[in-house]
């Protein structure tokens, strides 16, 4: 067994885990690589067919590729998807430029609630890495957040040997964190290995590429001529630029992403 | 797993000792550390009016990097020539021992890190006791902050003598034990000028030499049963191989209930006919036969079955906010099963910093101590000792919804009603004879369990004595512990009728075991 199979494997069991624990599942779907590679570990761990709904918050700055590429998947794998989108906050005019922090929260954090309560999910999968960010290295697998969507992250329980917690309060809803150990790295290697289809922007045109899905008015290609996964791989296995560089969000003052995900924020 | 596979290790130790400083040190000399990491610590450094820290690298929730404390565990990952690691960074504070065995729990390493100048501490000692309960192995010792000791031989010496001896009181051996300065880059990548007269490894030398720990290989087969699948007409029993190898043909036994069954299919997506599967895969099993089990039981090979326990022992770790209580009901989660559990001993209470049996026989055990305990399940569960397998010999208390501590199995009594064990009433088999009273054990062969009644005490109190013929060694060995439990004398005589045993008592009855774990009908 290698590396990327001990992976591949802690998150199937995961993710049986919490199909067995929790009636009211949904898995969250950005998109992007991560919860794609999310998506095709769940068609693993339940033998292709897919037991939950994919949840898609649509903040309508999406690019129009990224909607593209989720229709066509979402159509082959035969998924129950549910698109949505804070109506509200956009009737009312909600853009990046009433401020980022104000934009993240209302069309991605509330934007989620909304849906959480609307369908009853009680339980969120999520394709959340440790690497990626600080305050996403200090989360646990099964992590609650309470009636008001907060992550008491100062007083979380302890998990350990695959013991997690799975049964909460009434009000609680419970993020679920399956690649959790897994790098950017790894993703791709996998990817690679399995020939998971990926989103065109992840590769590049005209010397540039996404290297971090988002919304079109905060989020930045980076420079690059890697236009193939093996590519991919290559340049990231010397860069010394971090994966969220592009992702105007993480850098608009200091600890704006801890304060977004203490309120909720993927 | 390879030598070359990522490694998980922990870095844990007394507060202030200097971990997060050592994991920024560790990502610097690995070249690990993108460098827009770099300067945006340095940024954030300058806007405070500090020399730089690499522990904010680590630290990166607010409230730390304002108290200067790690507050939780955080995973994050860097590379030697030999292999990747991941580096879980555990809290040194006390309140934060449920983040540290978090961390701990998952690595198959651990640095313990001690300051060379204020020697081994409180933190440094419960550490290192929790690294030992939790089963890691694989230890190095890095006695850090020596540049404040001007690099002397002799403090170093000082402070590796009282580690080794706590570390070889709780059983562990550490591969090495490395002076070091984090800040200061001694002894982490290249070996320091300074340390002339070290001639061991650097630290990265050291975490070198250590294996991925988690594949377990020539245990016996155990798979917990995780959750059952029903549809395209079969039921699919889904779970992950924890030891051994299972494979498709092969003939097993589920425990606790007993039931067999042979493997027909091992299945993965798209991989409906596996020929086997090793410890560490999560697959699917279909069976020859129709078959009624459930999440919790687990599949081994017939003959080498996990013993379906009635009684587990076990040492434990408390992280509750309340204490766990003597005779309270918890429920414990072993691999998949949950069984609802009454704490029906702590043997002994004990300071986890110190070591110290704290009390014997006691009725609670508070936050962050450590105690010998027995729990009774309430129905019985499939369990191995840690010894045997460690994958199958622990578990977390839960107390209403969340962890409340673990534990590691010490001894496990079999379900005295199943698993072919008879259970044998000994005073409801005893004869009254001329000569006294008899009890015939010489035909029962099989695996036996015995009980006694409070009435059977109380006579051999009075006064009487009881001969007992046994069949096998067992027997004696399960008497002799009767007769401990309740302060019974016993001779052991070898004659023309066979092996026999006499009990007797003198001085006042004792109606209560004065050991736990001996059942009183």
């Amino acid at each position: 067994m290698d590396h990327l199979d001990a992976l591949e494997n802690e998150s199937i069991y995961i993710f049986r885990e919490a199909h067995r624990k929790f009636k009211d599942l949904a898995m969250l779907w950005s998109i992007g690589k991560d919860s794609t590679t999310l998506l095709w570990l769940a068609r693993k761990a339940f033998f292709g067919k897919v037991p939950f709904p994919l949840v898609h918050i649509d903040t309508s700055f999406k690019h129009p590729t990224m909607i593209e590429y989720r229709d066509r998947v979402a159509k082959e794998w035969a998924v129950d998807l549910v698109v949505s989108r804070n109506e509200e906050a956009l009737r009312a005019g909600m853009e990046p430029g009433k401020g980022r922090f104000v934009c993240c929260n209302a069309l991605k954090t509330q934007g989620l609630q909304q849906v959480l309560d609307r369908h009853g999910f009680k339980g969120v999968f999520l394709g959340i890495r440790r690497d990626e960010e600080g305050s996403r290295a200090k989360e646990r697998i099964f992590s609650p957040r309470d009636k008001n969507f907060e992550w008491n992250y100062k007083d979380q329980p302890p998990e350990l040997w695959d013991q997690f917690n799975t049964s909460f309060g009434p009000d609680t809803h419970v993020r679920i964190h399956p690649l959790l150990s897994w790098t950017e790295l790894d993703i791709w290697g996998y990817i690679r290995r399995e020939g998971i289809p990926v989103c065109p922007l992840y590769l590049s045109r005209d010397g540039k590429r996404f290297r971090s899905l988002g919304c079109v008015p905060c989020n930045f290609p980076i420079a690059s001529d890697a236009s193939t996964v093996d590519e991919i791989i290559e340049e990231l296995k010397v860069t010394k630029t971090p994966e969220r560089a592009g992702r105007a969000q993480d850098h608009e003052a200091a600890y704006m992403m801890q304060k977004l995900r203490s309120l909720g924020y993927m | 797993m390879n030598i070359d596979d990522t490694l998980r290790i922990v870095i844990v130790g007394h507060v202030d000792h200097g971990k997060s400083t050592l994991i920024g040190r560790l990502f610097h000399d690995t070249s690990s550390l993108p460098e827009e990491r770099y300067r945006e610590i340095e940024a954030t450094c300058r806007a405070q009016g500090r020399a730089f820290e690499f522990a904010y690298l680590m630290d990166a929730l607010e409230e730390e990097r304002e108290h200067n404390i790690t507050i939780d565990t955080a995973q994050t990952f860097f590379k030697t020539s030999l292999r990747p690691y991941i580096i879980i960074d555990a809290p040194g504070h006390k309140e934060f021992l449920k983040n540290m065995i978090t961390g701990a729990a998952a690595a198959d390493a651990a640095i313990l890190l001690v300051d060379g100048a204020e020697g081994v501490r409180e933190q440094t000692r419960r550490h290192a006791y929790m690294l030992s309960l939790l089963g890691l192995r694989q230890v190095v010792v890095a006695v850090n902050k020596l540049d404040l000791v001007g690099f002397r031989r002799d403090r170093f010496e000082e402070v590796e003598e009282e580690i080794r001896g706590f570390l070889l009181s709780v059983g562990l051996v550490p591969a090495h034990v490395v002076p070091i300065s984090a800040r200061e880059g001694d002894n982490i990548a290249t070996p320091s000028e300074r340390t002339a007269w070290y001639s061991g490894p650097t630290l990265l030398g050291a975490l070198d030499s250590f294996f991925p720990a988690r594949d377990i290989s020539g245990l016996p087969l155990r798979f917990p049963v995780q959750d059952i699948y029903v549809g395209d007409g079969k039921r699919v029993y889904a779970g992950r191989v924890e030891s051994g190898c299972l494979r498709a043909g092969g003939r097993a036994v589920f425990s606790p209930s007993g039931k067999k069954a042979v493997v027909r299919s091992v299945e993965k997506w798209k991989q409906p006919a596996l020929p086997e599967a090793h410890a560490g895969e999560c697959v699917g099993v279909t069976f020859t036969e129709e078959l009624f089990v459930e999440r919790g039981e687990v599949l081994s090979e017939a003959g080498e079955a996990s013993p379906s326990a009635r009684e587990i022992s076990a040492s434990l770790f408390w992280l509750g906010n309340e204490p766990l209580r003597l005779s309270a009901r918890y429920v414990l989660k072993l691999a998949t099963a949950e069984v609802e559990a009454v704490l029906s001993a702590i043997t002994e209470r004990i300071d986890s910093s110190t070591l110290e049996v704290v009390e014997r026989h006691a009725n609670r055990v508070g936050n962050l101590e450590v105690a010998n305990v027995t729990f009774t399940l309430q129905h019985p569960i499939a369990a191995d000792t840690f010894k045997e397998n460690p994958r199958l010999g622990r578990f977390v208390v839960v107390v209403g919804e969340f962890v409340a501590g673990g534990g590691i199995v010490r001894e496990v009594r079999s379900d005295r009603l199943g698993g072919g064990t008879r259970v044998v009433r000994l005073h409801a088999r005893m004869m009254t004879e001329p000569d006294g009273n008899f009890i015939d054990l010489s035909r029962e062969a099989g695996p036996v369990e015995f009980e006694i009644s409070p009435g059977f005490v109380a006579r051999l109190g009075g006064g009487e004595k009881v001969a007992i013929r046994l069949c096998t060694a067992d027997q004696l060995e399960k008497i002799a512990r009767l007769a401990f439990g309740y302060g019974l004398g016993m001779t052991f005589r070898r004659g023309p009728e066979g092996n026999r045993v006499v009990l007797s008592r003198e001085g006042p009855v004792s109606q209560a075991p004065a050991e736990e774990g001996f059942p009183v009908i």
